[in-house]
């Protein structure tokens, strides 16, 4: 037997004696000194310093600044800046933020374009597991919410963002169900709710481990309903900004001729999603395809202005074996129900409900000094142990509550409901993003942004469940603002100034780009 | 490092074992647009239909799950093409067969089971396009739960029937009309809209809460 093996039986020979075991909950100076000694985002190395735009002299990963310092798609081609189309508000990115805002800007009585990269809905909304985030029970309240969401995000959340997200919630959860969302439900027709990590009450609401499907399925359904335009494979290259630096438009490529298009529009709102796929630190992502930051490059180079771009979140357990999972997400809500994390001895090392940040530290420190399992292809890990959970909860809980991990697991021979599996923390959420207000407008005039491509709202680490209400409550606010913008303006100039003012930067501060940005698709394909 | 073969679009190629399919088109130098999307088994980009040689079973997976296998013959299977009806919910609760009003060849269904056989989810979708059938909401509603809307099912349907659509605006009915109230839900709203939270918010605003860091983080644990 090798080591892996002999470390399962021993998760196995501990699960009984572990049941009754509580880990100490950490004490905020304890948790501080983990997640400063071991997390990803206080690397130094990592980091680098941006040379331009409006964060010089700021900090984040080497992949962001090469990014934000990059060149242009357009810097080698010329195009004619001829509207094709013109529209009240672009929104660029098919996932649950972009769609939510298509919704209220044609609810609010705008003319609505949207483009997305791949197909509408292809995006990280529609692989959301564990639930979101809604203070609805009696013993809990949005103050609460926001208080733990606060204590999440280690205090650097903006508040009035925050504050608007709890209040807001409720309401749209009703928005949902109204809309046919099929939530899980009580005996008597409440919503169910499930403690999620760094909570202190329940408060996620759910559709079993289908969440982000479900949600993504109605709204899409309601965006064809309402016959909103959409243009699938046509990502956006470069924003369009008017004689006074204002956003006025987009260039889009069409992935399947090469052509360019360029849309001139009142408003433009961003929701092109989060970073996964740049792989930052070399880790696996839970993220599709196509999430390669893009947003972040096109608003900064039209001038808008980032906040808390230096944090990401590394969700703790992502997949690690087999190999053909790395980087595929096990849902936090399957730690909320008692599942334990075990290293190479088969001890528990942390609290399994303590936030992400400190979890994703405990892990890292277990396999750093030697208490990892490897697996054999080489990467490290911890057990996170599921067949807890049918002890728990009675046989038969992970197959009706998580069909869908237990599916996943099956086609490679593992059965969760009887043995552990392997997992490391993985690349999962862009914490920071693109600044913004309560109306999702960023610095730049008429350029909107909304969910993970936006900022502030949940500080340094989001509290699980809260990014799905952010893209429903933020999309939404975003779509209305844009649409009562767009209705009581005229179109502006549509000019590539900002390209121009961005270059003079560039030179003047001696960066040579090292990458074109953005980049739309990981690069995976084999040369060789 | 093992390698299996597998055949795509007529060549064959060795690739490393435990990789999914997906992967395994990187490995081969394939570009990979149309045919991705999550790469987490939800949006049904992937769809991928599978043939071993000497067996007469024809499957279809989604490839961004599924591990190549020694002597597979993978083809990729084209986007949804079925037509989504305009279909919005009713404003109250509808009669028991609104959905026929915009899917009206649901009744046509043969029993034949070609899209149960062809699902790479594994739904029992005739099963489904039965219930469906018989007024049985709920029942349709829990068989689709986890439909990708690949249209796979409707793709292979003689009968031009489109069972994931059908399975979709049922869940939506389901959804908005069949489940009991949430209370505790609609009561929370109204505190909200009443203002009863104002005075907690107006002393947690005011306060610098950077100061007072310790105490609010005592206060919700
Ligand atoms: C596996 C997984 C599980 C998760 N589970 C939960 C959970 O349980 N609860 C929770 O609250 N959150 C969860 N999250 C986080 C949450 O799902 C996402 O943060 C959220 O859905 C992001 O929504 P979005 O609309 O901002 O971005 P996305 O849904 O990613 O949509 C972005 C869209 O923009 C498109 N796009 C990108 N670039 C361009 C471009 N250049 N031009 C045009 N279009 C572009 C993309 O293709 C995509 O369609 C999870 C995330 C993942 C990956
Ligand atoms: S029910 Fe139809 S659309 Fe849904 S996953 Fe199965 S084959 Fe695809
Ligand atoms: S393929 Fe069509 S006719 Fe055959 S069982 Fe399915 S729905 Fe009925
Ligand atoms: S890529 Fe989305 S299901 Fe495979």
């Amino acid at each position: 037997m090798n080591v892996l093996e002999i470390s399962k039986l021993k998760v196995g020979e501990t699960r009984s004696s572990r049941l009754d075991e509580t880990p100490p909950k950490l004490s905020q100076a304890e948790k501080d000194a983990l997640v400063q000694q071991y997390h990803p985002d206080y690397i130094k190395e990592a980091y680098g310093t941006i040379r331009v735009g409006m964060n010089k002299g700021e900090q984040t990963v080497h992949r962001v600044v090469s990014l934000l310092e990059g060149e242009s798609p357009l810097a080698s081609e010329s195009i004619r800046l001829e509207a094709k189309q013109q529209v009240d508000v672009l929104i660029i990115g098919g996932g649950g933020a972009g769609s939510m805002a298509a919704l209220a800007a044609k609810a609010s009585g705008a003319s609505v374009l949207m483009t997305t990269k791949l197909r509408l809905g292809d995006s990280n909304t529609v692989m959301a597991e564990g639930g979101m985030q809604v203070a609805v029970s009696p013993e809990d309240s949005p103050v609460r919410h926001f208080l733990d969401s606060l204590r999440g995000g280690q205090m650097a959340n903006d508040k009035i963002l925050l504050k608007t997200l709890v209040e807001e919630g409720p309401s749209v959860v009703k928005w949902l169900i109204d809309n046919g969302v099929m939530f899980d439900r009580e005996e008597d027709g409440n919503l169910s709710l499930r403690p999620g990590g760094g909570s202190s009450k329940a408060r996620l609401v759910r559709c079993k481990d289908y969440t982000g499907l479900e949600l993504m399925r109605v709204l899409k359904d309601c965006v064809l309903n309402e016959q909103i335009e959409v243009l699938e494979y046509m990502p956006v290259l470069e924003l369009l900004t008017d004689e006074a630096g204002g956003c006025s438009g987009a260039i889009l490529k069409n992935l399947d001729t090469n052509q360019h298009f360029v849309v001139q529009a009142k408003t433009v709102i961003i929701a092109t999603g989060g970073i996964g796929r740049l792989h930052i630190q070399g880790f696996p992502t839970s993220n599709h395809y196509g999430a390669t930051g893009d947003g972040l490059p096109l608003s900064y180079r039209a001038g808008a202005k980032l906040t808390l771009q230096d944090t990401f979140q590394y969700h703790p357990t992502g997949a690690v074996f087999p190999e053909a999972m790395a980087g595929i997400l096990v849902t936090e809500a399957i730690r909320s129900v008692g599942a334990h994390l075990l290293n190479v001895n088969g001890d528990r090392f942390i609290g399994e409900m303590e936030t992400r940040d400190a979890v994703a530290s405990a892990i890292i420190r277990e396999c750093a000094e030697g208490r990892g399992v490897e697996t054999p292809s080489g990467r490290k890990g911890v057990w996170l142990d599921m067949p807890l959970v049918d002890t728990l909860n009675g046989a038969g809980t992970l197959e009706d509550r998580f069909p869908n991990m237990v599916k996943q697991f099956s086609r490679y021979e593992i059965d969760i409901t009887k043995e552990p599996v392997l997992i490391y923390p993985t690349l999962h959420y862009q914490n920071g993003g693109v600044e913004v207000d309560v109306d999702g407008e960023s610095g730049v005039n008429n350029l909107f942004v909304a969910g993970e491509a936006s900022g502030g709202l949940h500080g340094r680490n989001r509290l699980m469940g809260n990014s799905l209400l952010d893209i429903m409550v933020y999309g939404k606010r975003a779509g209305e603002a844009a649409a009562k913008r767009a209705t009581s303006t005229e179109y502006k100039s549509i000019t590539l100034q900002h390209l121009d003012r961005f270059h003079e930067a560039q030179k003047e501060a001696g960066v040579i780009p090292d990458t074109v940005s953005p980049i739309l698709f990981p690069d995976y394909v084999n040369k060789s | 490092m093992n390698e299996v073969k597998i055949t795509v679009d007529g060549a064959t190629h060795a690739v490393p074992e435990g990789i999914t399919v997906v992967q395994a088109m990187w490995h081969i130098g394939r570009e990979m647009m149309h045919d991705v999307g999550c790469l987490g088994g939800a949006c049904g980009a992937c769809a991928i239909s599978v043939r071993f040689p000497g067996r007469f079973d024809n499957q279809c997976y989604l490839a961004c799950q599924t591990p190549v296998e020694h002597g597979m013959t993978i083809a990729f299977m084209p986007s949804d093409a079925s037509k989504k009806e305009i279909a919005p919910l009713p404003r109250t609760e509808p009669a028991e067969q609104v959905l026929f009003q915009y899917y009206p060849e649901t009744r046509r269904c043969v029993g034949c089971r070609s899209c149960s056989m062809v699902c790479p989810v594994g739904i029992d979708v005739m099963g489904g396009v039965r219930a469906a059938i018989a007024g049985l909401h709920q029942d349709v509603a829990d068989r689709f739960t986890n439909c990708v809307m690949c249209g796979l099912c409707a793709a292979v349907c003689g009968a031009g029937i489109r069972p994931h659509r059908v399975g979709a605006y049922t869940r939506r009915l389901t959804g908005a009309f069949y489940e009991k109230e949430a209370t505790q839900l609609l009561e929370r709203i109204n505190e909200i809209a009443s203002g009863e939270y104002q005075d907690e918010w107006n002393t947690l605003l005011s306060s610098e809460l950077s100061d007072a860091r310790e105490e609010v983080l005592n206060e919700c644990t």
